[in-house]
């Protein structure tokens, strides 16, 4: 038998073969601002552990360099994820001095590399698998509960980052929520107002080249500009529509954050609306007119389930780049995540930034995974037409 | 009965259909010719009023399509356009069902009409009721797009090319499947098409359309025999001319008494194959049986050469 190298993994090897030796493990600080010292994997942990960790790591690299079976390579990098989410836990606590509770132990570049190599390893193994919409989102909900019970086990709260979580337990899930309200409600507001006018562009023709000229436009407004933009008007409405600052309308704070959410979700839903629309194959549309279909059961009939699977993945984008951009809402005092990040880099505590940031990136990666087997699913019975 | 009076279309100013009238009788196949650009599907949609006319008036049975809504009078009619278009996203049941269910019939009655559709047309029901279009063949498709042109049992069958994109072999039997259905329910149909071939075959009237204008109206015979003007008769073709008035005869009629050696030809099948057979294989003459297998007499080369001439 002789072994030939995977194109895919070569690179994946390399990549592990720098992080593993060259590149730190865990960095170690006096306290969460001084800057850190960096650690390998056999300084971050017990000698026996730390060999048995270099061991998985270099084997799961043979495995992923040549080609072999698939449930191999699937092995190898459950595996090896799962050995660097437990033992980086492990470092955390082996690091720390006895009863030093301002000393802080963060993942390094190695590690962060590593899970990345591991996880290109899991991804390509899950394409070549080729599953199925809902074992993809199988497979989400098992590495979350992972993740939970690993969280919940409390073998990483020696890790800076759950240092943090613990001193702000509340304002986290408070802003956590606040995050995906803003996201989710203003995704939802989007959808309310770009339907129907995505299928009011799509029948008639001469708003089409406006609408869109108009969304792309707003889209090519930094955030930041948007919201200084929007001070103004809000703060009008606010002093004089009667009811509007009851209802929390200022100009600053969740408002305007709301209102520059909701316009950059505009664009991809209407686009992607009218785009659906005009994909509907023509003798479909034909034949639903001939035989009698009124405008409205063409439209709910006909039009609109064929045209699904696009508006969908419009509100995929939507929802992925919303999550993202909820963030900097709390620029002008909306909440959400980017509370985190804002006091973090004002106080250059980086593990407050990844407070803020790993969560959101999190909800982006699932919102993708679970939409994308969403469409995936209403897209197959709905294929168009082959004669 | 369909009347059209005076029916007339413009878009600005170009005259797509200009000023045409004529009567179809009913449970009979009138075939509109023409080339692209000719008017013949606008003067086909201005039936069920998929385009309304500028001026003109057509009446089904005596009334004015235009005494009912638009929706509702192409409901009561047929309607069948080339590419079939079907509905990707429903069954196949589903789609034949799509006029009952927006007729508001029940649940039993839907499914014994499509039931009943489905096995004239040769599909299974239970194997072909609940795919998707697009698991079936162009010969199928095309077959339950008319199976869905019929479900609501219309006195009248709109065709807008509805073979064109079949292979030539399908196209034949879907055109003979067509011809035998419309004896049975006796539908009155209306069949938009370019080849003049086609048109021969199906039609009891030809109705041929150039520039917007009705250059002739009348019998394929007639039509092949003395066309009103030289566009006619070149959508005619002067080099097929012959073989398309034998192709209007049967064998039966024109057997002459005697006998001839070899295979025999039923007298169903047109002249045109008889006359192709014969010289093919070289030999004067045929021996003719009837459906019953019995022999009829024979054809001769001369005698069919007699009635491929022009008519007097």
């Amino acid at each position: 038998m002789t072994l030939r190298f995977d194109k895919l993994g070569v690179v994946i090897a390399a990549i592990v073969a720098y992080a593993a030796f060259a590149a730190p493990f865990a960095t170690f600080r006096a306290n969460r601002i001084v800057p850190g010292q960096a650690r390998s994997i056999l300084e971050a942990l017990p000698a026996t552990t730390g060999t048995l960790l270099l061991a998985i790591i270099v084997v799961a690299a043979l495995i992923a360099l040549f080609r072999t079976p698939l449930a191999l390579r699937l092995a190898a990098s459950v595996v090896a994820l799962a050995a660097l989410a437990l033992l980086i836990g492990v470092a955390g606590t082996f690091l720390t001095p006895a009863g030093n509770t301002f000393a802080r132990i963060s993942p390094a570049s190695g590690f962060w590399i590593l899970i990345f190599a591991f996880t290109l390893l899991l991804a390509d193994v899950l394409t070549r698998l080729n599953l199925s919409p809902l074992a993809r989102v199988g497979v989400l909900v098992a590495v979350s509960a992972a993740i939970g019970l690993l969280l919940i086990s409390g073998s990483w709260n020696d890790l800076s980052i759950l240092k943090e979580y613990a001193n702000r337990a509340d304002s986290f899930w408070a802003e956590g929520s606040k995050h995906v309200t803003l996201a989710l409600g203003s995704l939802a507001a989007a959808v309310i107002v770009g339907l129907p006018l995505g299928i009011l562009c799509h029948r008639v023709e001469r708003l089409r080249a406006g609408v869109l000229n108009v969304l792309n436009i707003i889209q090519t407004i930094p955030s930041i500009a948007l919201f200084g933009l929007l001070i103004a008007p809000l703060g009008w409405v606010a002093t004089h529509v009667p009811g509007a600052a009851a209802l929390g309308i200022r100009g600053i704070g969740t408002a305007p954050a709301f209102v520059a959410l909701f316009l950059y979700s505009l664009l991809p839903v209407v686009a992607n609306t009218v785009v659906g629309l005009a994909g509907v194959p023509r003798a479909a549309n034909d034949a639903a007119r001939g035989m009698g279909m009124t405008d409205r059961q063409r439209l709910f009939g006909v039009e609109f389930p064929l045209a699904f699977p696009v508006i969908l993945t419009g509100i995929r984008i939507v929802l992925v780049q919303n999550i993202g951009l909820a963030t900097i809402a709390a620029l002008i005092g909306g909440g959400g995540f980017g509370v985190f990040v804002f006091q973090g880099v004002g106080q250059t505590a980086m593990d407050l930034v990844l407070l803020g940031a790993v969560p959101t990136v999190a909800l982006a990666f699932a919102a993708a995974i679970i939409l994308d087997a969403v469409i995936e699913m209403t897209a197959t019975k709905r294929r168009v037409e082959t004669a | 009965m369909i009347e059209i009076e005076g029916i007339t279309k413009r878009y600005d100013a170009t005259t797509v259909v200009d000023d045409v009238s004529m009567v179809i009788e009913p449970r009979t196949v009138c075939v509109i010719v023409g080339t692209s650009g000719s008017g013949k599907t606008t003067l086909l949609r201005m039936i069920n009023r998929l385009v309304e006319p500028t001026s003109g008036i057509i009446k089904l049975d005596g009334a004015d399509n235009r005494s009912l809504p638009g929706y509702e009078l192409r409901r009561s009619i047929g309607y069948a356009i080339q590419g079939h278009g079907l509905f990707p996203h429903r069954t196949v049941a589903q789609n034949i069902a799509t006029v009952p269910v927006l007729l508001g019939w029940d649940k039993a009655r839907i499914k014994a009409r499509v039931d009943e559709l489905m096995t004239l047309y040769q599909l299974d029901p239970e194997a072909f009721g609940p795919r998707y279009p697009h698991e079936l063949s162009g010969g199928q498709q095309q077959r339950v797009g008319v199976a869905r042109a019929l479900a609501a049992e219309p006195n009248v069958l709109l065709m807008d090319e509805p073979f064109g994109a079949l292979d030539p072999i399908i196209r034949t039997k879907a055109q003979e499947d067509l011809l035998a259905i419309q004896k049975r329910f006796g539908t009155t149909i209306i069949l938009v098409t370019h080849d003049m071939e086609e048109a021969v075959h199906m039609g009891d009237k030809i109705a041929v359309m150039d520039a917007g204008k009705l250059v002739q109206y009348a019998k394929p015979a007639e039509i092949l025999a003395k066309p009103a003007s030289a566009f006619v008769e070149t959508l005619v073709g002067a080099s097929e001319r012959p073989f398309r008035l034998l192709s209007l005869g049967r064998v039966r009629d024109a057997v002459e008494k005697g006998s001839a050696e070899g295979e025999a030809i039923p007298g169903d099948a047109s002249q045109r194959d008889a006359l192709a057979e014969l010289l093919w294989s070289g030999r004067p003459a045929l021996p003719v049986k009837g459906a019953d297998g019995k022999p009829l007499g024979r054809v001769t080369v001369d005698g069919l050469v007699k009635r491929a001439a022009r008519p007097a």
